[in-house]
């Protein structure tokens, strides 16, 4: 059993599941304990043992019944009949193993291709599993791998049903008309929401350290009275005066024209994702208009989010984008009730399609701003070709990036919510806080990236779809 | 030794209904005397599957509700500094007559250092939940809830308690669990658990009940509830539940819905019952209006 055990833990981990020999020990006392009593509690067991996250449970899921496909397994309460008809199955799902027309490149072996051969009755509970592990094919699998390679291959934009597309992706689109590459996958949500919430705990550390050095303050009497109380006054413990810290203020203007399309997507997740987290960020997006979508941000799902603004019902996706009418606008309607001093970023290529320039506005806004980015999906290189302004508006802001996946974009939004928060603290702790930051120049989020990924970020998509 | 059946009937009998996955996760608990990690959507049942079985298995339930900023002193120990002064003001004849026979200060001092660990002896320590459950005689369930609230740190803290049922007092020593307690911690995901604490526990995701278990659940908490109309409400509840409602309704809206609806005598549900207790089930302006149509298109 406990050869068993370790080989199933040696495919759990090759799978991306991270178990620890205390925890394969702990499914061998698990085992020994209640005794093997069938598939159905086994599986319980070492589920319960060995997976220590809910996202672990559908690959768990899948390893298991591939691994455990190979020993033949006896459910007592089925009949000969059943077992016959099982003994069936099995051979022919092996015969379909063998014959190398079902090579498919879908990593899912075993149930998956039971789906080819002759469909029994029996195979009914299969099929439930299967919908569940890949609810994308329900359109037979080969189109799907062509979508992929397709998806893969196109790193051109995205596209849309406001541009002729030929006829082999319009069909294609048809095959899984869940995936039309406005929303975003739950995948790319939860990838997100770990790069997200890895960037906020290490905010959180750089927080930590500055507060810890900020009770160095006036002496909080009536606090120190309270919290003494039960000592009779005698002051044990000492409460300081602390500054209010203000709330980094953050206010993104996200082009969502076609050209950058790609990148606002990802923008559009990120500022939502950060949103539930904490912050007080202003969003607005625009093409030729420009609008607020603060308030939906918060309150939407992020993918009908996505829909509306797709299909132009916030502003107008038609026109052709200028950045010299949107300044303006933005002058005139927001920036008088913007309030603190925000972080401006702003996403965009700066192709102006040979409008007003407008940059005065700019100059403007970085006097109400504590802060300037400029995020560009544009090389250097092609800044000043054709109706691109990246270097005139870029020389307001107090930095131009280029942002190219979703790791960069994560990073440059870090960099930026740190400079905020260092800009408040005392000068002694931003001192400490550089040193801090050098010594973790190796980065510790290796730490959590599972093997074989290199220390990148754990998958982002399959697809290449991190890649703009 | 209880069977894993045998849990499972228990909590049953207590008004818990619990599948395999509880029933086992509890049974390995008990025998392997780890702690169960208890994750899930909020209102499964978590904190009630703990409650449930401090009754059925009759351990005295300890509970430690974390939240943001709790500490050792809070969680684990701490001292009594206003007993101690007490004590020092009052023993302060005793010390000087207990002095007075010392020759010189040195003396004195060397005295007083020898009697020093009197102040810091159990008669002076205030016993936090994790002690208090370690230290019961009788062997007791211990439930840290919510343990995502807490910081990095408090979690660090738990991790000697939970793997060796122990706690390291500087001035004391390290005092070992005289039972080892029943562990439950219930987290709602709301930040990520290091993988250390996840390590030392078993791991259990309560996630919605199926149909027949949520009705026998209804069912059990209210036996006047007729079987067809908790039935119906169930099913209704699980195609909100796909609605993409911001709080989806949980477990503990079924229960609530249940009682509103035994308490209104209803026998059947109707899209008018729906919109009058819609208040129960969904909980964000924007949830009401979809549940609502919900009821119109599906009970009509």
């Amino acid at each position: 059993m406990e050869r068993i055990v370790a080989g199933f833990v040696a495919a759990l981990r090759e799978n991306g599941i991270r178990v620890s020999p205390g925890e394969s020990l702990d499914a061998v006392q698990a085992l020994g304990l209640c005794g093997m009593a069938g598939r159905r509690s086994s599986r319980l067991l070492l589920r319960l043992t060995l997976v220590k996250n809910v996202h672990d449970i559908p690959v768990f899921n899948e390893v298991f019944n591939r691994y455990f496909s190979r020993y033949p397994f006896v459910d007592p309460e089925l009949n000969i009949p059943d077992l016959m008809d099982a003994a069936l199955i099995d051979l022919e799902g092996e015969f379909n193993y063998l014959n190398p027309q079902q090579s498919d490149d879908h990593d899912q072996a075993g149930p998956l291709l039971k789906l080819d051969s002759e469909i029994h009755p029996e195979d009914l509970a299969e099929l439930k599993s299967l919908t569940e592990i890949d609810p994308d094919d329900s359109d037979g699998n080969e189109i799907v791998v062509q979508m992929k390679g397709h998806r893969g291959k196109a790193k051109a934009p995205r596209p849309t049903r406001r541009y002729t597309q030929n006829p082999l992706t319009i069909e294609l689109n048809k095959g899984s008309s869940t995936d039309s590459g406005i929303t975003f996958t739950p995948e790319e949500q939860m990838a997100m929401q770990d790069v997200v919430s890895r960037m906020m705990l290490r905010l959180r550390k750089d927080m930590k350290r500055m507060k810890s050095n900020q009770n160095r303050g006036k002496l909080h009497v009536i606090k120190t009275i309270q919290k003494n109380y039960r000592h009779d006054m005698v002051p044990f413990q000492v409460a300081l005066r602390r500054k209010r810290r203000q709330k980094p203020r953050l206010v993104v203007l996200c082009d969502v024209s076609f050209s950058v399309s790609h990148a606002s997507r990802f923008m559009l997740l990120l500022l939502h994702t950060l949103h539930n987290q904490m912050l007080d960020v202003r969003s607005f997006i625009f093409n030729r208009q420009v609008a607020e979508i603060t308030e939906m941000l918060a309150n939407m799902p992020v993918n009908d989010l996505m829909e509306v603004i797709d299909r132009g019902d916030i502003v107008d996706l038609d026109e052709n984008s200028s950045f010299g009418e949107v300044f303006l606008t933005f002058k005139k309607k927001h920036l008088e009730n913007l309030r603190g001093r925000p972080a401006f970023i702003i996403l965009g290529d700066a192709r102006n399609n040979y409008g007003e320039a407008n940059d005065w506005v700019l100059d403007e806004i970085r006097e109400k701003a504590r802060y300037m980015l400029w995020l560009t999906p544009e090389d250097r290189e092609t800044w000043r070709r054709g109706d691109c302004l990246m270097e005139i508006y870029g020389a307001y802001c107090d930095k131009v990036e280029v942002v190219k996946t979703v790791e960069d974009l994560s990073l440059v939004v870090e960099g930026l919510l740190r400079d905020i928060y260092a800009d408040q603290a005392h000068p002694l702790d931003k001192k400490r806080l550089r040193e801090a930051r050098e010594a973790e120049a190796y980065d510790p989020k290796d730490y959590y990236t599972r093997g074989g990924n290199g220390g990148s970020e754990p998958g982002f998509d399959p697809s290449g779809r991190s890649r703009w | 030794m209880i069977s894993e059946q045998g849990v499972k009937d228990l909590l049953n009998a207590s008004g818990y209904i619990a599948d395999d996955a509880i029933a086992t996760a509890v049974f390995l608990a008990l025998h392997m005397e780890k702690p169960i990690l208890i994750e899930g959507p909020p209102g499964v049942g978590k904190t009630g599957l703990a409650k449930a079985l401090s009754s059925a298995l009759d351990f005295p339930l300890v509970r430690l509700q974390c939240y943001e900023g709790i500490d050792e002193g809070k969680a684990l120990y701490d001292w009594e500094y206003g007993k101690q002064l007490l004590y020092t003001q009052l023993l302060r004849t005793q010390l000087d007559t207990y002095l007075s026979v010392s020759a010189d200060l040195r003396e004195a001092v060397e005295r007083l250092s020898a009697e020093e660990s009197l102040f810091f002896s159990k008669n002076f320590l205030v016993q936090r939940p994790i002690l208090r459950s370690f230290l019961s005689e009788k062997r007791s369930l211990l439930l840290i809830d919510e343990i995502d609230r807490s910081d990095d740190e408090f979690e660090a803290l738990l991790l000697e308690c939970l793997s060796d049922f122990q706690v390291s007092i500087p001035e004391l020593g390290v005092i070992e669990a005289k039972r080892k307690p029943l562990t439950i911690l219930t987290s709602n995901g709301t930040r990520m658990i290091s993988d250390a604490l996840r390590r030392r526990c078993l791991y259990l995701y309560i996630g919605y009940p199926e149909l027949e278990r949520e009705v026998a659940i209804v069912r059990a908490k209210f036996p006047d509830l007729c079987e067809e109309l908790a039935r119906q409400m169930v099913e209704f509840l699980r195609k909100a539940r796909e609605l993409n409602l911001r709080k989806p309704p949980s477990v503990s809206e079924t229960l609530d819905w249940g009682e509103v609806l035994s308490i209104l005598k209803a026998t059947q549900l109707t899209p008018e019952i729906v919109a009058n207790t819609v208040g129960v089930i969904a909980k964000h302006q924007t949830d009401l209006q979809k549940v609502t149509e919900l009821a119109v298109q599906e009970l009509s």
